[in-house]
C-alpha cells in the first residue's frame, strides 16, 4: 500500500509520469520534472517508486504481456457492466427532494432497534434486510424504486422489474444515489459519509454534488462523501459479515472493534486509550455483545468495568 | 468466563495448534469449493502461510469462521491469476520457439504479470486498454485516442489514473 506517501504526491508523480511518456514531451519538460523530484524528499523518493514501476513495465515483452494483461478478464463481468452502463439513465435529482424531508428517519416506515436485524421482501420481490439502528423508507412509483437510507445499514438483493417498464432501482443516502441492476450490495450511512460494498452485479454512484459518476463492480467496496468518491478497493468480506450475524476482525484496533461492536449494543461501550492500539483477530457474534465481551476479556489483556447495570461498558487494560 | 469454549492462539507455535485442529476441515472446505483436491490443498497451505506470515503473533477467537474468512479471500484473488496464467501461458504457446523466453525468465515474467495485473485492477477497461497500449505496446496517445474513439484529454486521464493506481499499490 502507499504508507507513508502523501495522495498528493503521488497523483503528482502520476502526472509527470503521463505527461514524460506522451510523444510531444520537450526536454523543457524533462527539466521540469527533475526541478520537481528535487523540490521536496517525498518527491524524490515517489519517483523512485515510478523508476521501478517504469522498469517492471519495461522489462515485459509486449508479445506475451498484451494478451495476458488485456485477457477480457471477467468476460461475463464486464460485459453485464457495460449493458449497465448503457441503461443507466442520468439520474434524477431524487435524492434532493428526500434531503428535506426527516432526516433522523423518525417517520421512517421501517426500522430497527439496536442489536436487531430484520429482512424484508418489497413489492418487486426484492429482499432487503436491515442491519442494527437502521431506518428506511420505500418510494416505489411509476419511474424508479427507490430507497430512502436515513441511518445504519442495509443488504440488498434486487428482484428483476416486473413492471411493464423497466424502473431503475436506487438506493439514496445523504451523500448521493446509488444506482443497481440485478445486483447484490450493501449500503452502509455512516456519520459523514456512504459506504459500498458490491457483492454481484454492479452499481453506479452518484455524489450529491460530484461529477462523473464511477461504476463499481461486483468485488470492489468505496466510500464516498457528498463530494468525493474513493478510488474502488477490493471488496473485503468482512463488510457484509453482518448479513450472517457475525462481526470479521482482521487485527483490528481494539478501538474501532468497540465501535463497531457498540453499534449493536444499547447503552455505552468505549475503550481506555491503554488498550485502543490492541489488534483482535476472528469472528464475532453480533447478537450476543454480551458474549463478545466476555470472548474479548478472556482471550486479551483487558477487562470489562462496567457500570448502570452493564449498560455502561469500559475495557481498560488487565 | 466461558474460557473453554472458546480456543485462543496467541503465537506462531499455537498457529501449528490451529494448523493440526482445522488444516483437514480447511482442505475439506476448499475441495467442496473448487471440485478439486490439489489445488484445495494448496489453497490451504496458502491461507496457513498467511497466517504465519502476520507481522505479529495472533489471538483468533472462533479459528473456523476466521479461516474461512481468510480462505474466501484468497480464493478470490486465486481465480483471477488463475485466469492470468492461461492467457499467458496460450500467449506462450503461440509464440515461435526462437523468440521465447527462458524457462527463468518466463516465471520472471509471470510474477511481473501478476503484480502488474493487480495494479490496473481497479481500471475501467477503457482506461486498462489505453494504459496497456501505450506501456505495452508502445502506442502514441494520438493513436491510442483513435483506436478508441476517445479524445486526447481522455487518454490522457486514462493515464494518469493508471500510473496513479500502480504508484498507489507498489510495494
Amino acid at each position: 500500500m502507499s504508507a507513508g506517501f502523501d495522495a498528493r504526491v503521488l497523483d503528482e508523480a502520476a502526472e509527470w509520469l503521463m505527461r514524460l511518456h506522451d510523444s510531444h514531451a520537450t526536454p523543457a519538460d524533462r527539466q521540469a520534472c527533475e526541478r520537481w523530484q528535487r523540490a521536496d524528499p517525498a518527491h524524490a523518493q515517489a519517483w523512485a517508486r515510478a523508476e521501478l514501476l517504469m522498469n517492471k513495465l519495461g522489462g515485459l515483452p509486449s508479445a506475451l504481456a498484451m494478451p495476458a494483461l488485456g485477457r477480457p478478464a471477467h468476460a461475463g463481468r464486464r460485459a453485464a457492466v457495460g449493458k449497465l452502463a448503457a441503461l443507466l439513465a442520468a439520474v434524477p435529482a431524487g435524492w434532493l427532494a428526500w434531503q428535506v424531508a426527516d432526516a433522523q428517519g423518525w417517520t421512517a416506515a421501517h426500522r430497527t432497534a439496536t442489536g436487531e436485524r430484520r429482512d424484508l421482501t418489497l413489492a418487486d420481490g426484492t429482499r432487503v434486510t436491515l442491519n442494527t439502528a437502521s431506518a428506511l423508507d420505500v418510494r416505489f412509483d411509476a419511474d424508479q424504486r427507490l430507497l430512502l437510507l436515513h441511518a445504519g445499514e442495509i443488504l440488498v438483493a434486487t428482484a428483476p422489474d416486473t413492471a411493464a417498464a423497466h424502473r431503475p432501482f436506487r438506493v439514496a443516502t445523504r451523500q448521493g444515489l446509488m444506482q443497481a441492476l440485478g445486483t447484490r450490495f450493501t449500503v452502509r450511512q455512516d456519520a459523514g459519509r456512504t459506504r459500498l460494498a458490491v457483492i454481484e452485479g454492479a452499481v453506479r454512484i452518484r455524489p450529491a454534488t460530484g461529477s462523473a459518476p464511477p461504476v463499481i463492480r461486483a468485488g470492489q467496496q468505496t466510500v464516498f462523501t457528498q463530494r468525493d468518491v474513493a478510488p474502488a478497493a477490493a471488496l473485503d468480506l468482512a463488510e457484509s459479515a453482518w448479513t450472517r450475524g457475525m462481526l470479521l476482525a482482521d487485527r483490528m484496533r481494539l478501538a474501532d472493534f468497540v465501535a463497531e461492536v457498540a453499534r449493536y449494543r444499547p447503552g455505552l461501550l468505549v475503550c481506555d486509550a491503554a488498550v485502543a492500539e490492541l489488534r483482535v483477530s476472528g469472528a464475532f457474534p453480533i447478537d450476543d455483545t454480551d458474549r463478545v465481551l466476555r470472548m474479548l476479556v478472556s482471550t486479551y489483556a483487558v477487562e470489562a468495568v462496567t457500570r448502570l447495570r452493564r449498560r455502561w461498558v469500559t475495557l481498560v487494560a488487565r | 468466563m466461558h474460557t473453554a469454549e472458546l480456543p485462543s492462539y496467541s503465537d506462531h507455535s499455537e498457529v501449528a495448534v490451529l494448523y493440526a485442529d482445522h488444516h483437514g476441515w480447511l482442505q475439506g472446505w476448499l475441495r467442496r469449493k473448487l471440485g478439486n483436491a490439489s489445488d484445495a490443498a494448496d489453497l490451504a497451505q496458502d491461507t496457513f502461510v498467511r497466517l504465519l506470515a502476520a507481522r505479529q503473533p495472533e489471538v483468533i477467537v472462533q479459528p473456523r469462521a476466521y479461516l474461512t474468512r481468510i480462505a474466501q479471500n484468497i480464493l478470490v484473488n486465486w481465480y483471477q491469476r488463475q485466469a492470468l496464467e492461461r492467457a499467458y501461458l496460450d500467449a506462450l504457446a503461440a509464440m515461435p520457439e526462437a523468440l521465447a523466453p527462458s524457462p527463468e525468465e518466463r516465471l520472471l515474467i509471470l510474477q511481473t504479470l501478476h503484480e502488474i495485473d493487480a495494479m490496473l485492477d481497479a481500471l475501467k477497461p477503457p482506461a486498462r486498454r489505453a494504459f496497456l497500449l501505450s506501456q505495452i505496446d508502445g502506442m502514441k496517445y494520438e493513436d491510442i485516442a483513435r483506436e478508441l474513439g476517445v479524445s486526447l484529454v481522455t487518454v490522457k486521464r486514462y493515464m494518469q489514473q493508471g500510473f496513479r493506481g500502480c504508484l498507489a499499490l507498489m510495494a
